[in-house]
């Protein structure tokens, strides 16, 4: 899944009939994800209720679909849980360094006290 | 699937219900070469039910193979990425 803050949300009149009362969530993601086109962020339905700022995990696939209603819902992302707390562990001598894009860390990142950055 | 190191966690209270109940863990894919290990860059966050600690490095699988590490043959759980394969060792040779 993929790790992303809620940036915005979509509404319309005119939409494909299976869309009626789905709420859209534009999402961009904090970490990597790996989109099929090249795009900056990701319209996700939201069966949770997130809002505007909160960081999301969003799932991609058949499974958003089923979260949507049915296989034949015309989605491919959905959010899976509102994030309370993202915890990176320090820089355990083996583990990798990692680093969050300039400003797309989550909100709610709690670095352990051992962290050294 | 990717082979990574679980470099953190994250909680959520409020979930989706085909969600519920599962162990949210980050996992930084990771690469060898030149005989060190080197992150990618990759983050995913994989729901995890074989405990794997910190640091562990894992083999997360994804889309339906993530759906079936969770409850085989089920479509009804909202997964796309598993851990499923927590590494004692692997070798790349010619990496290093």
């Amino acid at each position: 899944m993929i790790l992303g803050r809620v940036i915005g949300q979509c509404w319309a009149t005119r939409q494909a009939s299976r869309l009626d009362g789905q709420k859209l969530l534009l999402v961009q993601p904090l970490a990597w994800y790996d989109p099929d086109h090249q795009a900056d962020h990701l319209v996700c339905v939201d069966p949770v209720g997130a809002e505007v700022g909160q960081d999301v995990v969003v799932c991609m696939g058949l499974p958003a679909r089923l979260a949507a209603g049915d296989t034949r819902t015309p989605v491919e992302a959905s959010i899976a849980a509102i994030v309370d707390g993202v915890e990176l562990y320090p820089d355990t001598a083996e583990g990798p360094a990692f680093a969050f894009a300039p400003g797309r860390a989550p909100e709610t990142l709690r670095q352990n006290p051992g962290a050294s950055t | 699937m990717i082979r990574g190191r679980v470099m953190g966690e994250v909680w959520a209270t409020k979930k989706a219900p085909r969600l519920a109940g599962r162990k949210l863990i980050l996992v930084a894919e990771t690469c060898i070469t030149a005989g060190a290990e080197r992150p990618t860059g990759r983050v995913v966050v994989a729901t995890d039910l074989l405990d794997a600690a910190r640091g562990d490095t894992v083999v997360v699988a994804f889309g339906s193979g993530a759906r079936n590490a969770e409850c085989p043959g089920s479509r009804d759980v909202l997964v796309d990425a598993a851990v499923v394969q927590i590494v004692d060792g692997s070798s790349t040779p010619g990496a290093d």
